[in-house]
């Protein structure tokens, strides 16, 4: 190397970083992290040799020597890691040991780099390292730099022979319960989105608490020796280099981006990270999510190596305990060996491959993992899984004993994922592997986001009884056909592997392509065709739950309309609580929980009812509608259509298509005018019928009924109807008068009175007092049965119905709807019926919230007003009084 | 200044918030409430088993704006959050002493 003289080590120090990092920014330093170990290297030995209070300090008297720690021992020192150095000395600290610190360590403070140091003697070191455990770690990435390096052979020396001979027991201990630490506090989901390189699951202490276990365990000196020793596969010391260049080069990345020392993926560095390394549009994946996903991928991988490793070096602890482990066959060619499955040999694979998923079913049935040997051959033998595999009744068998088995601390699912099994049973699964939605929804991977969905509703099959998950459990259990519903949860996101960018399309695509899977593995059409449905229509309940009026029954028969029976509504149901809760918290909570269960109970009481919702219904609106546009030529269709959303279904279903065009055509003669009135005069027969049209509002219908009280009409049946544009169409039977000469000006009368009333012009409440106190003679002359009132909450889950059984009188609807408004109620729909004196009234109401009303108290407080009314007849003063000052309230309102 | 909160029913979220954003409304706080009024709530037995619905979930929406702006915001809120249907939800509006950004110490309008 080139050193101008005039250069001091330091300044020479900040021109090689900058040239460095330059290199690094363009890309052309692929071995940034070694570089830089080597630049600083240089430094210490350059300083270290000219230096001035060295030489002062007697080496020969009391050897020293700088020696690396940590990251920088382990030569992984990134842009802006810690640089750790050791002042080792083997006696005695001299004072003089401040003035090298001084002299060699603070210049790097200088040029922005954190420098953790420590004085310390041989004596010292090992006495720490056995007290603390930390302070041990760091000597075990000790790296000589400059000085005398006896002294350095000296420190390994008392490390290995002394300190971890007497406690490399409890060190091996306590790393490992450090490690859980970790992964317990980097486990939580917010490091899903935004991972910590690394200390989170996957990052690079994983791979460091490898090496300490390595170093300890097998006393081996550098990595290179797992695989030597055969710790490690070949492929899989491959593989590790190839996770830890890039989890390094995203952390160097990271540290260049944010300008400091951040091992955390924060949102706002993934975008420009994933830039940087060259990730491009593909697959229909953003950059960034390419990146995200490849990331998540050699995490993941170190990760369980990790965990592999871990396991193993306990277990070898173990093995030496007790010499030999027994084989014990658990089925033909499969065994357990120290409690983990294994095959009986490679050759018992090529003899019969279905071993290969064989071991897996075992693994799910005993509740024992695969050896390490066995994943191993698994990989090595996927060749195997060919088409005929693919299609094996046994196979298919297997799998779906797998699929079922109880959920359990070890995964068998993610254990065939990794192992690449899944994808070559099911390629159509290899799309979702890895892939990442970018955003702060989606905490997962799609292809881990679905086995956590079949977990989550194995958990919810198996709720204990007395939690609020049982209820989901009672409904696994009342399934026909419950593997369909875990299939469904496993591929219910398998067309998120899709080309195209519109993510929101992936629900019919992943139908088709579930579709797929289930022909190939020959099911019947009835299973394709409900696999279809579930993954097509996954999204279908939550969406509805949340963006759609679920008090409005319209809706809700629509949305029971989607589902054959019932069965498939449980599906659904579940599939869509499942795959929720796998998704992460921001997906679920109570109140998301609270809006589904009411709309799926909503659904399920409107299925079983059967009467809106069943296909010959969905037939007969279907017919009136048509029959409805061919006749309303001079309406337009959009019109119509818009129309036909605003009637209810129980409107469309029980109403005739000439009426329903009549209806329409009366709406549009409406105008400006509160209602328009028509009526069907029939002088052979002894009624009329008379139809208005109004905009609608509380009490129209009471008024309505005083009208024609007022006019001497009496009411023989009323139907009333609202359409959700607020137009309420009444239709009323009504008594022919009994001189009929005069029947036009009587109609005429009511058309004036009527709008006069709706318009608040008219007191009818007045005008009716005395019309009522002349009947009040012809009152009670008949024996008569008790008046009934029955308020039902059982039957609608949309209104309350009340049922009034009673005697009629002049006037009486009138009352009783008056009465209904009174007590807060909006009447819907209503029909009333009468038999020669017996009237039998059925009113659909509402609160003015849109409720039900429900409470007991407000159920007795409904019951006992109208019973009064019903006793009273027109005979209280202050009921008509009261009524009057209702009259009123409504005609300012 | 004033505080203008509301209880709407969830599906209408979207439509009140692009509303009141068209409006200029810089910011506003949603949450996801459960709550009932007179009524009770009610039971759903299923098969033997009750299972208790004793809240309607709805969304109460937090908007701070300077007092001019009140009735507008009142106005967008009333009108997207209607259905047409009854049970539209309540709209509260409040006075407000003081607004207070903790970054910078600002105060009154311009914390807004």
């Amino acid at each position: 190397m080139h050193m101008s003289p005039q250069q001091s080590p330091i300044s020479l120090l900040r021109e090689k970083r900058e040239g460095l990092i330059a290199r690094f920014v363009k890309g052309n330093e692929p071995c940034f992290l070694e570089r830089h170990t080597e630049i600083l290297d240089e430094y210490f030995h350059e300083s270290f040799f000219s230096s001035s209070v060295g030489p002062q300090m007697r080496m020969e008297k009391n050897p020293y020597a700088i020696v690396a720690l940590g990251g920088y021992g382990r030569k992984e020192q990134c842009l802006h890691s810690d640089v750790d150095v050791l002042l080792l000395f083997k006696k005695k600290i001299p004072d003089k040991a401040k003035g090298l610190v001084q002299e060699i360590f603070y210049p790097l403070w200088d040029v922005g780099l954190e420098v953790g140091y420590a004085i310390r003697s041989l004596k010292e070191c090992s006495t720490l390292a056995s007290q603390d455990f930390e302070v041990l770690t760091s000597l075990i990435d000790a790296r000589f730099l400059c000085g005398i390096f006896s002294l350095y052979s000296d420190l390994k020396e008392q490390l290995r022979g002394k300190v971890l001979r007497r406690h490399g027991r409890a060190y091996l201990d306590w790393l490992s319960e450090r490690n859980q630490e970790r992964h317990a506090r980097f486990g939580d989901s917010t490091y899903l989105l935004e991972p910590n390189i690394k200390e989170g699951l996957g990052g690079l202490r994983d791979y460091h608490a490898m090496l300490w276990v390595a170093l300890t365990t097998y006393h081996i000196n550098e990595p290179r020796d797992l695989e030597f020793f055969g710790h490690l596969s070949h492929d899989e010391f491959q593989s590790l280099c190839e996770a830890l260049t890039f989890i390094r080069n995203v952390r160097n990345w990271l540290h260049h981006l944010s300008g400091r020392k951040c091992d955390q993926l924060y949102f706002e560095y993934q975008v420009r990270l994933a830039q940087a390394l060259g990730f491009k549009q593909e697959n229909g994946q953003q950059p960034v999510e390419g990146f995200l996903g490849a990331l998540h991928g050699q995490m993941e991988f170190l990760k369980r190596q990790h965990l592999m490793f871990l396991n193993r070096a306990v277990r070898a602890k173990q093995k030496s305990e007790r010499k030999k482990s027994p084989r014990k066959a658990v089925t033909a060619g499969i065994e357990v060996v120290r409690d983990a499955l294994d095959f009986e040999s490679p050759e018992a694979i090529l003899r019969n491959p279905h071993l290969l998923i064989k071991i897996f079913e075992m693994s799910a049935v005993l509740e024992k993992p695969l050896s390490a040997g066995a994943s191993r051959l698994v990989k090595e033998f996927l060749y195997l899984v060919n088409e005929r595999f693919q299609r094996s009744r046994a196979v298919i068998k297997s799998f779906q004993r797998i699929l079922s088995a109880p959920p359990q601390t070890f995964n068998v699912l993610s254990e065939m994922l990794n192992t690449g099994m899944m994808a070559a049973f099911i390629p159509e699964i290899m799309g979702i592997v890895n892939r990442i939605q970018y955003d702060e929804y989606h905490l997962y991977p799609v292809d881990k986001h679905s086995l956590r969905t079949v977990q989550t509703l194995k958990e919810l099959r198996d709720a204990s009884p007395d939690t609020q998950d049982a209820f989901y459990g009672k409904l696994f259990r009342e399934l026909q056909n419950p593997e369909l519903l875990l299939w469904g949860c496993l591929l219910h996101d398998v067309g998120k592997g899709g080309q195209e960018q519109d993510h929101d399309d992936h629900a019919s695509l992943g139908a088709q392509i579930a579709a797929q899977v289930f022909k190939r593995m020959e099911f019947p059409d009835r299973d394709i065709e409900a696999i279809s449905f579930l993954v097509r229509e996954h999204l279908f309940l939550i969406h509805t739950a949340t963006r759609r009026d679920i008090n409005d029954e319209k809706i809700v028969v629509q949305c029971a309309r989607k589902f054959r029976d019932v069965e498939r509504l449980k599906m659904l149901y579940l599939l869509t609580v499942a795959d929720s809760r796998a998704t992460g918290p921001k997906a679920w909570n109570d109140w998301k929980a609270a809006l589904l269960k009411e709309l799926f109970f909503k659904v399920f009481h409107i299925l079983k009812k059967g009467e809106l919702a069943t296909p010959a219904a969905s037939e007969v609106v279907e017919k009136k509608k048509e029959k409805v546009f061919q006749r309303a030529v001079s309406i337009p269709t959009n019109t119509l259509e818009t129309l036909f959303d605003d009637m209810s279904p129980r409107y469309l279903l029980y109403t005739s298509s000439k009426d329903i065009l009549h209806h329409i055509e009366l709406f549009h003669s409406l105008g400006q005018d509160p209602c328009v009135l028509e009526t069907k005069v029939n002088p052979r027969t002894n009624y009329r019928t008379a139809t208005i049209c109004a905009r609608d509002f509380p009490g129209l219908f009471s008024r309505i009924a005083g009208v024609f009280t007022l006019n001497n009409f009496d009411i023989l049946s009323a139907q009333i109807y609202t359409w959700r544009n607020d137009i309420a169409l009444d239709i009323f039977k009504v008594k022919a008068p009994p001189d009929t000469i005069l029947e036009d000006e009587m109609w005429d009368r009511v058309n004036k009175d009527l709008k006069a009333a709706l318009r608040g012009e008219l007191d009818l409440s007045t005008a009716l007092d005395q019309k009522v106190l002349a009947y009040q003679s012809l009152q009670r002359k008949t024996p008569r049965k008790p008046d009934k009132v029955n308020v039902d909450n059982e039957t609608s889950d949309f209104f309350t119905i009340i049922e009034i059984y009673t005697h009629d009188f002049p006037g009486l609807l009138y009352r009783i709807t008056n009465t209904l408004l009174r007590c807060g109620l909006d009447t819907r729909v209503a029909k009333i019926a009468t038999k020669a004196d017996q009237v039998v009234d059925v009113f659909y109401v509402r609160d003015f919230d849109g409720q039900k009303v429900d409470s007991p108290e407000q159920v007795a407080a409904i019951k006992k007003t109208i019973k009064e009314v019903l006793a009273n007849g027109a005979n209280s003063k202050a009921q008509s009084s009261r009524l009057k000052a209702e009259s009123e309230t409504d005609s300012t309102g | 200044m004033k505080k203008i909160e509301a209880i709407i029913k969830p599906f209408k979220l979207d439509d009140v918030k692009e509303g009141l954003m068209e409006i200029g409304v810089q910011g506003m706080t949603v949450c996801e409430v459960k709550g009932f009024g007179r009524q009770r709530g009610h039971t759903e037995i299923y098969r033997g088993a009750e299972y208790k619905v004793d809240f309607v979930p709805k969304i109460k929406l937090e908007v701070v704006v300077d007092s001019e702006l009140t009735s507008q915001v009142v106005q967008v809120i009333e009108q997207k959050a209607k259905t047409g249907a009854i049970g539209d939800g309540k709209i509260f509006v409040s006075g407000l002493d003081e607004v207070i950004r903790i970054r910078t110490g600002e105060r009154g309008k311009e914390a807004i």
